[in-house]
């Protein structure tokens, strides 16, 4: 492959390419040039055969200079209960012993949460159905083993605070974030200072208004509104264009209620402000319709499906 | 939805452009136009390929433009790559000719069978497996650039790497791509 062409295909490929001149001498610098340039531009074009066609991110128009060109969509901010307070005086929290005596475990049940404070005055807010770790002896470790939980970090930069998601590493410097982890997939919001992620691999760095998430479809960073991190601490799920199944699970986990979704109620997106209500029979009566969905009550749980409102 | 177009297209949307005076840069500019076509391989055709920008300028009234002279190269450059790729294709439909004996040919992007579609299913799975293996920060910036259409200072920008970062993860991760496609292509 000529590195050459390669880097002139990849250059003038790009929308804000303007070194026409430079291109031109290159082009004459060798009668073959212009051969390997267009063999490379159609070998890039025949790309597009083997690529995904990228609707998980849904871009705005590319060369669209008054935006950034991505309005992000993947990410969701969270949300919780009023009764947040109340939760934690009542929550069952188990704390197990880990093998390593310092390493401690703190569970909370879905429907509960509880603020962790550590000794060098950072706090961590979990929400409910949440695993995580600490560390006795070096309050500057913890780690999301499932679940959600927003962080606001006393930052110190000779010693920076690392949160372990699986085997992605967030580092702060200076920060409130957000960060939710189910499975196999990771979301991180960033509402204050700055986040990076993996600072030893990728080291991508997350200012605030900035979220990653990583799932099966690949990594990806996109915009945030820095309200709709951790919203679930006032009360409220903040949502834009998610599936209905993240939405479900959040739900699951706020309200404590066992929630499944119809496969297309499942893939249904929602944009918008749901507010958590401690009644489920009054939370979905509002919450349901908002989505544009119906909820029955089946057993001990509940089910989202398609709404009843006007046949499409 | 479908990722951007080959070769930008959307740059010739005039509506983004707000200076005047298309036609009067192409004019300025028409000697290093001129040099930028014959450069490109266009030869003895490259006056008329200029005639065809010029008649094009002026039928579409396309308008103030924000930045006239990449517009116009990238116009010209548009052009050249039209011409390469109906070159190639005749040349392949004529190969196929010969070798079909005088048999029909079926336009071959008229419809997909379905073991067909399961190949390029896999063909999907098969890239998506590449583009993961060169790291989570390569495929992220191919896709930011490759499907998505986000310049590279903007990439840069938002992982708060170096331009130099994001151009040698595009190579790496073209090269790699364009070599799968190859292999699949003689497969």
């Amino acid at each position: 492959m000529n590195e050459e062409a390669l880097g002139w295909v990849i250059r003038t490929r790009d929308p804000e390419f303007a070194d026409w001149e430079a291109f031109t001498q290159w082009l004459e610098a060798d009668s073959g040039h212009a051969a390997a340039y267009d063999a490379l531009m159609m070998a890039d074009a025949g790309l597009a055969d083997i690529l995904p066609d990228g609707a998980a991110t849904i871009a705005a128009p590319a060369n669209d200079p008054g935006q950034r060109g991505w309005r992000p969509v993947r990410w969701r901010g969270s949300w919780i209960a009023a009764g947040a307070v109340a939760a934690v005086l009542v929550a069952a929290i188990s704390i197990g012993v880990m093998n390593r005596a310092d390493i401690y475990s703190v569970t909370t049940k879905p429907g509960e949460t509880r603020t962790i404070a550590l000794d060098d005055g950072t706090r961590v807010e979990m929400n409910g159905g949440t695993t995580m770790r600490f560390d006795r002896h070096d309050s500057r470790f913890a780690a999301l083993d499932s679940g959600e939980a927003a962080f606001m970090v006393r930052h110190d930069g000779s010693k920076p605070f690392r949160v372990t998601v699986g085997d992605a590493v967030f580092e702060d410097a200076g920060t409130v974030f957000n960060i939710v982890h189910s499975g196999h997939a990771t979301r991180i919001g960033v509402s204050e200072g700055k986040v990076i992620y993996n600072p030893e691999a990728e080291a991508i760095a997350l200012p605030a208004g900035r979220a990653l998430s990583d799932d099966e479809s690949g990594l990806r960073v996109m915009d945030i509104a820095a309200d709709a991190v951790a919203s679930w601490r006032h009360g409220r799920l903040t949502y834009a264009n998610v599936p209905v199944t993240q939405i479900s699970a959040d739900i699951a986990r706020s309200l404590g209620v066992r929630l499944t979704a119809t496969p297309g109620a499942g893939t249904m997106r929602f944009t918008g402000t749901i507010r958590l209500d401690r009644d489920p029979e009054r939370f979905f009566a509002g919450a349901a319709p908002l989505m544009g969905l119906t909820a029955v009550k089946q057993g001990d749980g509940w089910l989202l499906k398609e709404g009843d409102g006007p046949p499409r | 939805m479908a990722g951007p177009r080959p070769f930008a297209p959307d740059l010739l949307d005039p509506s983004r452009f707000m200076a005047t005076g298309l036609s009067a840069i192409f004019l300025q500019n028409r000697p290093a136009l001129l040099r930028f076509l014959r450069a490109r391989g266009a030869g003895e055709d490259s006056e008329d390929l200029l005639q065809d920008m010029w008649m094009k300028l002026e039928a579409k009234d396309l308008g103030p433009v924000a930045d006239p002279l990449p517009y116009l190269y990238r116009m010209a450059n548009n052009l050249m790559l039209d011409r390469y790729r109906s070159a190639t294709r005749r040349e392949r439909r004529e190969q196929d000719w010969a070798e079909g004996a005088g048999g029909v040919m079926a336009d071959p992007s008229e419809d997909i069978a379905i073991d067909d579609r399961l190949i390029l299913n896999q063909r999907l799975e098969e890239a998506r497996a590449v583009l993961r293996s060169l790291g989570p920060r390569v495929e992220l910036v191919f896709r930011r650039f490759r499907i998505e259409g986000v310049g590279q200072r903007t990439i840069a920008e938002e992982l708060g790497v170096s331009l130099t970062t994001v151009e040698k993860d595009l190579q790496k991760a073209y090269r790699a791509m364009i070599a799968l496609k190859r292999k699949m292509d003689t497969e």
